[in-house]
């Protein structure tokens, strides 16, 4: 029977993704009224979770102001 | 940069000096250090930097200039401006009564006293300041002094007369304003540009659309409230004047806003030494004329005129007043752009009484009375006279911490007694103004709270602002809006740039968890860290890195089938991850090396073409992906529904022994009609009719048949 459980203070292997563009919305039902919006979904690559969009590289400000055009008031968390 | 700020003046010094050449870096320390020993050149920095903190020391280098470059270090000392155009610090010098305008600025700049602005991109190190004045281009030439240096030149007489108005004042009132005017009317321009940049023409104007928006503003564009005088284009003195404060920067032709003044929370007086730093940068406005296009303002002459008002006003007794037509004639006599018989006729019309009742009464620089005539006489207050260095700072104005009525339409009324800087600065950030007077007004709305929350605000920093300077308890809807806006932002976050941790197996996830590795979980194996900065690699072993930014990563393989898409796990992203199901249909089996591995299937293509992925699209993918084109079975596949129909049909083949007999029989005329297509190498298709014929052809030839 093998011990999945890492050892610890070994170093942990992972893949690092960086400078990602992410959208995290606070339900599913939100994040699939973000899909829905046509201008919206040509800048969402994918969906990683039900409530975390993938966002095309280089179009966050974009989708931000989409977001705001939609009436929300996006956290944007730049620093 | 702080103004009065050493430590970052000296740093300027620093990086100045480094960009001299040697022969002039020894030159000017010799001057300034005069050291006993050849030291190197960081040597000579360090020990010209230690002069300019040594007051013993450059008491005594000043003793060694000329009168004219100790006034000149005075002028800017008094200003508390170090930086200054040349041509300003020219007509300074020669409205003092110097013959040479630039003489004492050569001998301060090689006494180490006085430094270039040397541009950003210059090919070598600096030879010779003839060399520097030789580079002015269109936006001149600039110098500056360390305040450290300029301020032991304080007290140097200046030789200027006292101007003392001829009549008494009346009984009258004494008029002083209370000085916020001009960080009400900037915090109101600096809401305006965060809603939308203005726009640069090449020319250096503003669009006309930009340009309307400015002067139409009803609060920009009103006259000031304590305004004696009114004032050319006063909208677009604001925005010189925040370009001159750095609350508007410019990137690309357009002006955006930046922060507020920093100095703001230091109380008014350090308000308005900041804004006096920036009256005398003024770039795009005079007093005179109002707006002018920056590209033309070259020769701006009247910074220079507006210290030397300035200045004059204080050589008189705090309680000796002046009339501005005076001053005006004293600096018609003196000063180079308006002495002379050969100044143009446009340039006689008065501005001094529009320059100082107009804009230094608002800033609460000078007071201003009626004599018995009728006329204004003016003096400096004691603001303006601590400024100039002529007395202690004034104590604070009494200040009335309850200043704000929140409305529950959520309208506030300011009191303007109560205000300071700093509070004008905290609610410009999450309140728009709406009217500037006694009591100012300003308006709750989605937006600002947004603005302000952006800006890192919070809803209890936001509702303690008000509940610290409200007359009365803040009112419960108001409470209720700004908790429900604040709470809408919390609905969507947006990373723009994060940093997402991809872990093997889900308990190495909750391992670094509980190692109190900042992240948040998303899903089972992914981790996001707002910032890469953040994380501490000590915990890690990178077993692949992909940066978003740049190009997408070859890591597919096409498999010899054409349609078997293999992963390289490694060197994959998360954008292939979602783009990969789009097309294709996963394997559940592991190829080699544990790669991950995809199939292009008929339906899986149908599907994505339903979608709207488009054979262009496909191709554009394999190529960024994979590295080569579209393979030929995934072209079928998508090309399936669109090809014309197949056919069915039975051919006589002929075999023949060697390519190039079947090259021949291809090429020669009476044959090739006979022949169908080329079916490979040595197999030529024939239909049933031609046999005959062909055949003939083939016994004339000499081809036996075999039966």
């Amino acid at each position: 029977m093998t011990n999945d459980k890492p050892n610890p203070g070994a170093r942990l292997p992972v893949k690092l993704h960086r400078r990602v563009c992410l959208v995290q919305t606070e339900d599913a039902i939100l994040a699939e009224e973000l899909l829905a919006r046509k201008k919206m979904s040509q800048d969402i690559v994918g969906r990683l979770t039900d409530r975390v969009l993938l966002v095309r590289p280089g179009r966050a400000d974009a989708v931000v102001q989409e977001l705001q055009k939609m009436g929300h008031t996006p956290q944007v968390v730049s620093r | 940069m702080p103004l009065t700020d050493p430590a970052s003046w000296s740093e300027r010094v620093r990086q100045t000096l480094a960009r001299y050449d040697e022969p002039l870096l020894r030159q000017v320390t010799g001057r300034l250090v005069r050291p006993r020993n050849q030291w190197p050149a960081e040597e000579l920095i360090d020990r010209a930097l230690a002069a300019v903190d040594n007051p013993a020391v450059l008491d005594r280098r000043l003793q060694d200039l000329e009168p004219s470059g100790r006034q000149l270090l005075a002028l800017i000392a008094h200003a508390r401006q170090p930086l200054w155009r040349l041509g300003n610090l020219v007509e300074l010098t020669l409205a003092l009564g110097q013959p040479d305008g630039l003489k004492p600025i050569f001998s301060l700049l090689e006494a180490g006293l006085l430094f270039p602005v040397l541009p950003g991109a210059m090919p070598a190190k600096l030879k010779s300041f003839e060399q520097w004045v030789g580079m002015a281009g269109s936006v001149g030439l600039s110098v500056f002094a360390h305040p450290a240096v300029a301020a032991r030149a304080l007290g140097e007489d200046l030789g200027l007369p006292e101007l003392r108005s001829a009549t008494a004042p009346a009984a009258g009132p004494v008029h002083e304003a209370d000085g916020l005017e001009w960080p009400l009317r900037l915090s109101a321009l600096w809401q305006q540009v965060k809603a939308g940049p203005l726009r640069r023409t090449q020319g250096g104007t503003f669009f006309k659309r930009d340009l309307d928006r400015l002067r139409q503003d009803p609060i920009l564009s009103a006259p000031p409230q304590d305004a004696l005088a009114e004032l050319p284009d006063p909208a677009l003195l604001a925005v010189a004047l925040a370009e001159a404060e750095g609350i508007l920067h410019e990137a690309e032709g357009e002006l955006h806003a930046g922060p507020l003044p920093a100095a703001w929370e230091d109380g008014l007086a350090r308000a308005l030494e900041s804004l006096v730093a920036a009256l005398l940068r003024l770039e795009s406005w005079d007093a005179r004329d109002g707006f002018r296009v920056p590209a033309e303002t070259t020769g701006n002459p009247y910074p220079s005129a507006y210290l030397l008002l300035l200045l004059l006003l204080a050589r008189l007794p705090a309680d000796a007043w002046a009339a501005p037509d005076d001053l005006e004639a004293w600096l018609r006599q003196h000063h180079p752009y308006w002495a002379g018989e050969d100044a143009r006729p446009s340039r006689a019309r008065g501005w001094v009484d529009t320059f100082l009742l107009g804009l230094l009464h608002p800033l609460r620089l000078v007071q201003a009375v009626k004599d018995e005539a009728g006329a204004w006489r003016v003096r400096l207050s004691p603001w303006s006279r601590w400024l100039l260095g002529q007395g202690e700072m004034p104590a604070p104005p009494p200040t009335f911490a309850q200043t704000l009525l929140v409305q529950p339409n959520l309208e506030i009324l300011a009191y303007r007694q109560g205000l300071t800087p700093a509070l004008v600065a905290r609610l410009a950030h999450f309140a728009a103004w709406k009217g500037l007077g006694a009591a100012c007004t300003l308006q709750l709305q989605p937006e600002t709270v947004y603005r302000a929350l952006e800006a890192g605000l919070t809803f209890e920093t936001i509702l303690g602002t008000l509940e610290q300077h409200a007359t009365r308890a803040v009112p419960a809807p108001v409470i209720d809006s700004l908790r429900t806006w604040a709470q809408k932002r919390d609905r969507i976050t947006v990373y723009p740039s994060a940093a997402l941790l991809e872990f093997a197996t889900a308990e190495d996830l909750n391992e670094a968890l509980a190692r109190g590795v900042p992240a948040l979980r998303l899903a089972d194996r992914l981790a996001l860290v707002s910032h890469e900065d953040a994380i501490d690699f000590k915990h890690f072993r990178l077993t692949g890195t992909r940066d978003y930014g740049l190009p997408p990563e070859k890591c597919v393989t096409v498999e010899a089938d054409g349609v078997t898409l293999s992963i390289d796990l490694a060197r994959s992203d998360l954008l292939l991850e979602t783009e990969l199901p789009r097309f294709a249909a996963p394997l559940d089996r592991a190829a080699v090396n544990g790669r991950r591995q995809y199939r292009l299937t008929p339906a899986s293509l149908a599907a994505a073409r339903e979608s709207g992925l488009t054979v262009a699209g496909m191709e554009t993918w394999f190529g960024q992906r994979t590295g080569g084109p579209l393979s030929p079975a995934a072209r079928l596949l998508l090309g399936t529904a669109q090809a014309a129909p197949a056919e069915l049909r039975r051919h006589l083949v002929l075999h023949v022994p060697t390519p190039e007999l079947a090259d021949g029989l291809v090429q020669w005329p009476e044959t090739r009609a006979l022949i169908e297509e080329r079916l490979g190498p040595t197999a030529l298709a024939v239909s049933d009719e031609n046999a005959p014929r062909l055949r003939e052809q083939l016994v004339l030839l000499g081809i036996r048949l075999s039966p």
